[in-house]
């Protein structure tokens, strides 16, 4: 189910999980209350490898649309990484990624306009998306609310709305229901400062 | 809760919200919609004497339920 927590920040989890369906967020909240998405998670992403090294939890991990998630204890992953090195370096590689779409989104939530924000985000979940075989073209089902996406956006919701119609009549995206259509990739791109090298997928920026 | 819409713009051009956002009350609505007119002045809002930007909220009957809105004035003292 949505709105789910996995791992809580203070916890000192035994496992990583391993996100097989579904959208899951890391998110961080604010002394007031106020909750901040911090990145977004897709299908065979590990959102809480970094746990196996680092002991404490520092943030959450939520899901954010109905999920289907795989556990994988640490000791078993340690010793899968004595015993296959290059397993150990995509796992180091898997974090170093993470560690690149977090700076971008520093960048977008710190820097960009509210239109390019939200171009911005919707390319990288549907660049992820098809990176890994969940979607064939540009259409992705993305059940999350107008709430979520403004947390991961720093923006109201009611901004939230008026930047989605913004879109909308700029001929970049068709919504219907959950789906988001990006009706024409290379003006979303362009309109969303969207430049795929932060994302590290080899070879398939080329196919776009 | 129910459906809301809230329509922004400035003076007399209105941003119609065809989305709408769920709200639980008066209290939610005038939040979301002061938070939305928060956004909107970051973007808008221009250097310029008299401008106004508003947040003008409907409910699922059409019918215009609270308007937030701010004027900036800029005047020379000296």
């Amino acid at each position: 189910m949505a709105n789910h927590d996995l791992v809580r920040e203070g916890d000192r989890p035994v496992y990583s999980f391993v996100v097989l369906d579904g959208l899951v967020g890391s998110t961080k909240h604010t002394g007031e209350g106020k909750r901040q998405i911090t990145s977004f998670f897709v299908a065979g992403d590990i959102p809480d490898l970094h746990g196996l090294h680092l002991s404490v939890m520092d943030c959450n991990f939520t899901t954010l649309t109905p999920a289907r998630i795989g556990f994988m204890r640490h000791d078993t992953l340690r010793s899968i990484c004595d015993q296959h090195p290059r397993i150990a370096t995509s796992f180091w590689r898997s974090t170093l990624i993470d560690a690149a779409i977090y700076r971008e989104w520093v960048t977008n939530v710190g820097r960009r306009e509210a239109y390019t924000r939200m171009a911005h985000i919707l390319c990288e979940l549907i660049f992820r998306l098809r990176s890994v075989g969940r979607i064939q073209d540009h259409v992705a089902d993305l059940p999350i609310t107008q709430a979520a996406l403004g947390d991961a956006l720093g923006l109201s919701t009611v901004h939230v709305n008026r930047m989605l119609q913004e879109l909308r009549r700029s001929g970049l995206i068709a919504t219907s229901g959950s789906k988001v259509h990006a009706m024409d990739w290379a003006g979303l791109t362009h309109a969303g400062d969207f430049d795929a090298t932060y994302l590290h997928q080899r070879n398939l920026a080329d196919q776009w | 809760m129910a459906r809301f819409y809230f329509d922004s713009g400035e003076r007399d051009l209105t941003f119609e919200d065809e989305i709408g956002v769920e709200c639980a009350g008066l209290g939610e609505v005038r939040r979301a919609g002061f938070e939305g007119l928060i956004d909107l002045t970051r973007e808008s809002l221009k250097s310029v004497d008299g401008q106004q930007l508003f947040v003008e909220v409907r409910d699922e009957n059409g019918d215009k339920i609270m308007r937030l809105s701010l004027l900036l004035r800029v005047k020379l003292l000296k």
